[in-house]
């Protein structure tokens, strides 16, 4: 894959008109757990395939489990990926499963000792089992434990150290928790060592209260804020040119609005990339 | 129990039970309160599982209005939360969920189209399976045809209910005009992926005797015994014939 090409994740709204008209997008992002069954839409990504990249973004591994993770949904998704080749695969930094209940959130982790044990394991047996490297992401935090001592972005190192797995900076969620849990974003993605990020990921996200406070929530649901796109050049410099997905997933636009924002953060990886060359 | 495993078991407890107790302890205090933080999760957990029901039941949403439904399946996440992480398989108890639901006694119809709703979406999802063909079925000769066990297609749901659910269901389609008539009476029904496409079938009473015993795993002697107590009168070749013809079968 390209590292100066900007996808999009591809959502239910526009297989079709992706499917017919074929737009020049440089990769196409899909969550693991939608294509997990039969029928149309993994026969539909398997003819989009042959024209586009893929990136597999899971969201239900749970590497953050202290239980372990699901060895049937590792199994799933171990068969999805041999089945779509895909350029990436990634996951994220959280958690999702506690007594076999699935709680469909990236749900937050204290940054232990413990916390990085129970993740190098998880990635580790996950990487093995897939037999390729993962991308793990940061969340979008909305609240902070009193023990956890290490910095989301030294904790990342540390795990890439340990596992060989690669990073995905989705910078929105850096400014978002850094927002709402008081940090400078900037020294955020300063701290994150540069070689391991393998992708990054920009979104929309929304405002709202919370006890009188306004909280940001991590909704994918609007444009790339002005503030992240300035972050997300910061990261270009810092980072070089790396695979970019634009996120929408709730009040999904029309396809030309999505591929407009693509076209921006395509823009500026343009720009990196010929800076790097000259 | 690990420090992490005890912090994750109270945060299920917060989400699903509104236990904030264990948690907050863990969670810093700084200008917002614990507890309305662990709600921003919590909110989430239930918006998106219940956008995630209503995707799945788009009838029963319609008709019993978006706002009634999300109340009703707030007691359906909190009993029954997604044992995994595709939701196109989280929501399978609702249909019985809503049976046993005080407020939806006056709509007894609504119990079965939920479980045509869920029939349908099994469909959609459900693996590739190689049909069981004619050729395989002439390879066979007369004692093994009779001892042959077939199971349907994996996206099959053979469904029977008193009220005319097809029609409830298709009047609520967009463009459909809500209106049916309930005295049209009971229905059995086949639901089935050919293709990319669900197909609902309506069939007759011994059909659907036939068509559900061989589901079960009856041979086909037992499937044909069951269909003849219901209707004597039906010509067996022609509702082989037909079987096969759906791609109905894959060899049990």
């Amino acid at each position: 894959m390209q590292s100066s090409g900007c996808g999009i994740g591809l959502r239910s709204p526009h297989v079709q008109q992706v499917e017919a008209q074929r737009p020049a997008i440089p990769w196409l992002e899909v969550h693991a757990e939608n294509y997990m069954g039969g029928g149309p839409a993994v026969r539909s990504l398997e003819r989009l395939r042959a024209d586009y990249p893929l990136s597999v973004h899971g969201v239900g591994l749970s590497l953050g489990s202290a239980e372990g993770i699901d060895a049937a949904h590792l199994d799933r998704l171990v068969r999805l990926v041999d089945r779509l080749e895909p350029a990436l695969v990634s996951e994220h930094l959280s958690w999702s499963v506690s007594a076999d209940v699935y709680l469909n959130h990236l749900l937050p982790l204290p940054y232990t000792d413990e916390t990085l044990g129970v993740l190098a394991d998880n990635v580790g047996r996950a990487q093995d089992r897939l037999g390729r490297r993962l991308l793990i992401e940061n969340p979008s935090g909305y609240l902070r434990f009193h023990r956890s001592p290490i910095a989301e972005p030294e904790f990342l190192n540390a795990l890439a150290s340990r596992t060989g797995c690669g990073v995905l900076c989705d910078v929105n969620n850096v400014y978002v928790t850094c927002a709402n849990l008081g940090g400078d974003a900037t020294a955020w993605l300063d701290a994150l060592d540069a070689a391991t990020v393998g992708e990054i990921h920009l979104a929309g996200h929304a405002g709202n209260d919370a006890d009188g406070h306004t909280v940001l929530i991590d909704d994918h649901g609007s444009p790339v804020a002005p503030a992240v796109w300035a972050l997300f050049e910061h990261a270009l410099q810092r980072f070089g040119a790396r695979p970019t997905l634009i996120e929408w997933d709730t009040d999904v636009p029309p396809l030309d609005v999505l591929l407009d924002e693509a076209a921006k953060a395509q823009r500026r990886l343009a720009r990196t990339a010929s800076v790097a060359a000259a | 129990m690990s420090p992490l495993r005890e912090l994750q078991a109270g945060f299920r407890a917060a989400l699903l039970r509104g236990d904030d107790a264990r948690v907050a302890r863990e969670v810093a205090d700084d200008g917002i309160r614990a507890a309305a933080r662990v709600a921003i999760y919590r909110h989430h957990v239930f918006t998106s599982l219940t956008a995630a029901l209503e995707a799945t039941y788009p009838v029963v949403t319609r008709l019993v209005d978006r706002r009634f439904f999300g109340w009703a399946v707030d007691g359906y996440i909190r009993a029954h939360p997604p044992a995994g992480p595709c939701l196109f398989e989280y929501g399978a108890q609702l249909p019985d969920y809503l049976a046993a639901f005080p407020a939806c006694a006056d709509l007894p119809w609504l119990a079965d189209i939920a479980r045509l709703e869920w029939a349908m979406n099994v469909a959609l999802h459900a693996p590739d399976a190689e049909p069981l063909g004619a050729d395989a079925w002439r390879a066979l000769d007369a004692a093994a045809l009779a001892r042959l066990t077939v199971r349907a297609d994996p996206s099959i749901t053979l469904l029977a209910s008193r009220w005319p659910v097809d029609a409830i269901w298709r009047a609520n389609q967009s463009g459909g005009d809500g209106v049916v008539d309930l005295d049209r009476g009971a229905v059995q029904l086949q639901v089935q992926r050919v293709g990319d496409d669900v197909v609902l079938r309506a069939l007759g009473p011994a059909a659907f005797a036939f068509r559900s015993a061989l589901a079960a795993g009856a041979t086909l002697q037992e499937a044909t015994e069951q269909m003849f107590e219901i209707d004597a009168r039906v010509a067996l070749a022609d509702e082989i014939r037909a079987v096969l013809d759906e791609q109905m079968l894959v060899a049990g």
